[in-house]
C-alpha cells in the first residue's frame, strides 16, 4: 500500500515538474508559423542546400568544404543566421534577389556554382518559407572565404557580364498543356532540385548548355549520366516507380547510387514526398530522347581488347555482377543495358574498377553495399579492356576505352584521394 | 529476510553477502556500460568507412636480394627445398617454385619475429596436440638450425657442408633429421628444425604467388585449384566435364593480354 502511494506521489510530483515547462515554452510569435517553417525545411531539403553549405564534420548551413571548378576554388558560405560571419544581418528580400538574380546583400555578384540560373524560377511561396526556416537556425559563426578564384575570375563584377550572355532571370512557366504532376515535377527538377547542375553539359564559359539539357556530364572526376528518356544512354528504359525507387531508396532493379548522387539521395531525395518523386518522373521520362542514332557494337566479339576485357572480367567482376552482367537486385548494379556504362564519356565507369565506390545507404536499404577498388590490381590496359568490355557485351554498344584514358583517370584520382 | 531472521552463529548471512555483492557488481556493470556506450560510434550511410584512394593492397613479392637470409643460408634452404620438392614430371622443384624467396620474406615479417604471437612464459613441453611450445621464434629457430645442420655435416660428413652432399647423402641425411635421429649442436632440435622447413616450403609451394611462392601458380595448375575465383554459378549445371578456365593469383593473372 505505501509503496504504491509513493509512486503515485513520485509520478504526480514529475508531472508537476514537467507542467510548467510546457506552459511557459515561448509562444509563437507571427513570422514564427510552424507550417511555413516546415515548409521551408522541405524547401531546403529540396535543394539540396546542406550538401554545399556544410561540411561532413561541421554544423549544417555553417559552410562547406572546397568546390574545384575548371576556374578555380569556390567555398560555399555560412547561410545561419549569425549577424557576424553568415546572413543574420540579411532581408527576405536580400534572399529573393540572392536566388532570382544572383546578386547577394549589397549588390554582391554570386559565381553560378551557387545554382541560381536554376532557382531564379523558384515561386515567391518557397522562397519565403525558405527565408521563414533559415531564420529558425541556431547561428554559428563560421567565417568562411568563399571566393578563392584567381586573378581575374576573383573580380564579382565580371558576373555582369557572365549573366548578360548566359543568364536570363525568369520565374518558372507552367506547360499549360501538361498536367499539374508533370508540372511539378518540371519544376523540382528544374528549380529546386537544379538537376541540370550536374546532369547537363556545360558550354566553355560554365554555363548550363540548354540545348543538350539533362544529357550527361563530366564534373569532379565523374561523369553524371544522361536522364533523359534516351533508353541506351540515359533512363527511358526505367519505368515512372523504378525511378520512384532509385530517387527514394537509392536502389531499383538496376542500379544503386554512388558518389555525388549518393550524397544526393542521403541528404534531399529520399526525404522528398512520393507524390513529388513521382511528379518528377512524370517529367523526366515525358521528354523527347534526344535525337541520337542507335548506336551499334563498336567493337568486334574478336577484338584483342575485347578478349583480353572478357578474360579479366570473367577473372575478376564475374564473382558479383554475373557471367551474364545482370548483377544481383539491390546488391550489385546490373551492367546489360546501364546508361552509365553506356554513356558516351567512360569516367564513371573507369573511376568505379579503380577506386571502387559504396553505395549509398538509406532507411529503405541501408546496406551501402561497396565495390572494391581494382586499380592496384589491374594495368591501364587490363582496365581500358574490361571497360570496354562491358561496355559491347550483352546487347550494350559503346565506344572503346584506351589506356591513355585510364591513365588520366588514374591521375585525376590521385590528385582528388 | 532481517538480520534477526539470521542463523546465530555471528557470522553475515550467505543471502546478505551475496545481495550486497550483486548491488555492487550491477552498478559497476552499469558504470562500464555507459562509459562504453559514450565513445560507441554509430555507422550509417555515407558515414560508413570508405575512403577512396587509402586502401592497402597486398604488395607482390618481386624477386631479388634476400632480406633475411645471409647468402649462405639462403643456399641451403634453396638446397633443402630442392629435395623436399624434387623437379619431376608433375613439377618445378621447390627452389624453382620460389619456396626459399618466400621463407625469406616471411622471416622478415612478423612470422619471424612472432610479433602477433604471445611469447610470454611460462614456456612448457606441452603435448604434441599443443602445437609449437618454443620460445624460439622463426628467425632463431632458422639462424641456429643452419649453422647446426652445416656444423652437423661438417663434423660428419668428411667436411662437406650440406649443399657439397650428393641428393641421395641429402636425402638421407634430412630423412634422418625427420626421425629425430641427428643430434644437433645448440637450441633447435634436427626433428624441430625439420618439421619447421617442411611445413614453410609446402606453405611457399602451395600458397598465393603474391607471397612469393607457388611462381606462375605451378602448383595450383599441377592439382587442379581455380585460386581467387569464387562464382561458378556458369558452371553449376555442366556435370562431368571439365573446369578449364586457369587459376587466377590475388594479384591477377599475368597473362591477360597475351592469352585473353
Amino acid at each position: 500500500m505505501t509503496r504504491t502511494r509513493l509512486a503515485v506521489a513520485a509520478a504526480a510530483a514529475l508531472l508537476f515538474a514537467a507542467v510548467p515547462s510546457i506552459l511557459s515554452a515561448p509562444a509563437r510569435a507571427d513570422d514564427q508559423d510552424f507550417a511555413l517553417i516546415e515548409r521551408g525545411r522541405y524547401v531546403a531539403t529540396t535543394a539540396d542546400c546542406v550538401a554545399c553549405h556544410s561540411l561532413p564534420s561541421g554544423k549544417p548551413y555553417a559552410g562547406g568544404s572546397a568546390l574545384q571548378t575548371p576556374f578555380g576554388t569556390l567555398v560555399a558560405p555560412n547561410i545561419t543566421p549569425d549577424r557576424g560571419t553568415g546572413i543574420g544581418n540579411w532581408t527576405e528580400e536580400d534572399l529573393r534577389r540572392t536566388l532570382r538574380e544572383g546578386i547577394g546583400r549589397g549588390g554582391k555578384r554570386l559565381y553560378p556554382a551557387m545554382p541560381y540560373p536554376a532557382y531564379t524560377r523558384m515561386t515567391d511561396d518557397d522562397i519565403r518559407a525558405l527565408w521563414a526556416y533559415l531564420r529558425t537556425l541556431e547561428p554559428v559563426s563560421n567565417a568562411v572565404e568563399a571566393n578563392q578564384l584567381p586573378f581575374p575570375f576573383n573580380i564579382r563584377l565580371l558576373m555582369a557580364g557572365w549573366n548578360l550572355l548566359n543568364f536570363e532571370p525568369e520565374p518558372f512557366k507552367p506547360d499549360p498543356q501538361k498536367s499539374a504532376e508533370w508540372n511539378r515535377g518540371a519544376y523540382l527538377v528544374q528549380a529546386l532540385g537544379h538537376c541540370g547542375t550536374c546532369h547537363t553539359p556545360k558550354t566553355m564559359l560554365g554555363a548550363d548548355d540548354t540545348g543538350r539539357a539533362l544529357q550527361g556530364a563530366n564534373l569532379q572526376a565523374w561523369y553524371a549520366p544522361s536522364i533523359t528518356a534516351d533508353k541506351r544512354q540515359g533512363i527511358g528504359g526505367w519505368t515512372a516507380d523504378q525511378l520512384v525507387a532509385y530517387l527514394k531508396t537509392g536502389a531499383n532493379h538496376q542500379s544503386l547510387a554512388s558518389g555525388p548522387m549518393a550524397e544526393e539521395i542521403q541528404n534531399s531525395s529520399s526525404r522528398m514526398t512520393d507524390a513529388d518523386l513521382k511528379a518528377i518522373a512524370a517529367y523526366l521520362l515525358d521528354r523527347k530522347p534526344p535525337g541520337t542514332q542507335a548506336q551499334t557494337a563498336t567493337v568486334a566479339a574478336d577484338d584483342a581488347r575485347m578478349r583480353t576485357g572478357g578474360a579479366v572480367y570473367t577473372d575478376t567482376c564475374m564473382a558479383c555482377h554475373g557471367g551474364d552482367g545482370k548483377g544481383q537486385t539491390f546488391l550489385f548494379p546490373t551492367l546489360a543495358g546501364s546508361g552509365v556504362v553506356q554513356a558516351d564519356d567512360p569516367a564513371t565507369l573507369i573511376r568505379l574498377v579503380l577506386d571502387g565506390s559504396r553505395a549509398v545507404a538509406t532507411d529503405d536499404r541501408p546496406t551501402g553495399p561497396a565495390m572494391p577498388p581494382l586499380g592496384w590490381r589491374l594495368t591501364d590496359a587490363d582496365v581500358a579492356a574490361v571497360v570496354t568490355y562491358i561496355r559491347n557485351s550483352w546487347s550494350n554498344a559503346a565506344p572503346p576505352v584506351s589506356a591513355d584514358d585510364v591513365a588520366k583517370m588514374r591521375k585525376t584520382l590521385a590528385q582528388v584521394n | 529476510m532481517t538480520p534477526s531472521d539470521a542463523p546465530k552463529t555471528g557470522q553475515p548471512s550467505v543471502f546478505h553477502t551475496s545481495r550486497r555483492r550483486f548491488l555492487a557488481t550491477t552498478a559497476m556493470g552499469l558504470v562500464a556500460l555507459s562509459a562504453s556506450g559514450a565513445s560507441a560510434k554509430i555507422l550509417f550511410g555515407t558515414g560508413l568507412p570508405w575512403d577512396s584512394g587509402s586502401i592497402e593492397p597486398p604488395r607482390q613479392v618481386l624477386p631479388g636480394p634476400w632480406t633475411f637470409f645471409t647468402p649462405r643460408e639462403g643456399e641451403m634452404v634453396e638446397a633443402i627445398a630442392e629435395r623436399l620438392i624434387p623437379a619431376d614430371d608433375l613439377s618445378v622443384s621447390g627452389k624453382d617454385a620460389g619456396c626459399a624467396v618466400f621463407i625469406d620474406r616471411q622471416l622478415s615479417g612478423h612470422y619471424g619475429t612472432s610479433d602477433r604471437l604471445y611469447m610470454k612464459g611460462p614456456f612448457q613441453p606441452g603435448l604434441p596436440t599443443q602445437g609449437d611450445q618454443s620460445d624460439l621464434t622463426p628467425v632463431v629457430k632458422y639462424r641456429q638450425g643452419l649453422k647446426a645442420l652445416d656444423d652437423h655435416c661438417r663434423r660428419t660428413m668428411g667436411g662437406k657442408s650440406f649443399t657439397d652432399l650428393s641428393p641421395e647423402q641429402k636425402d638421407q641425411l634430412l630423412a634422418a633429421m625427420e626421425k629425430d635421429e641427428v643430434t644437433f649442436d645448440g637450441p633447435v632440435g634436427a626433428g624441430s628444425f625439420f618439421s619447421l622447413i617442411l611445413q614453410n616450403t609446402m606453405e611457399g609451394f602451395f600458397a598465393d604467388p603474391i607471397y612469393g611462392g607457388n611462381r606462375d601458380m605451378v602448383s595450383w595448375k599441377m592439382i587442379g585449384f581455380p585460386g581467387t575465383r569464387y562464382d561458378y554459378r556458369d558452371h553449376v549445371l555442366k556435370h562431368n566435364q571439365k573446369y578449364t578456365a586457369p587459376p587466377v593469383s590475388i594479384g591477377g593473372r599475368g597473362d591477360w593480354a597475351r592469352k585473353g
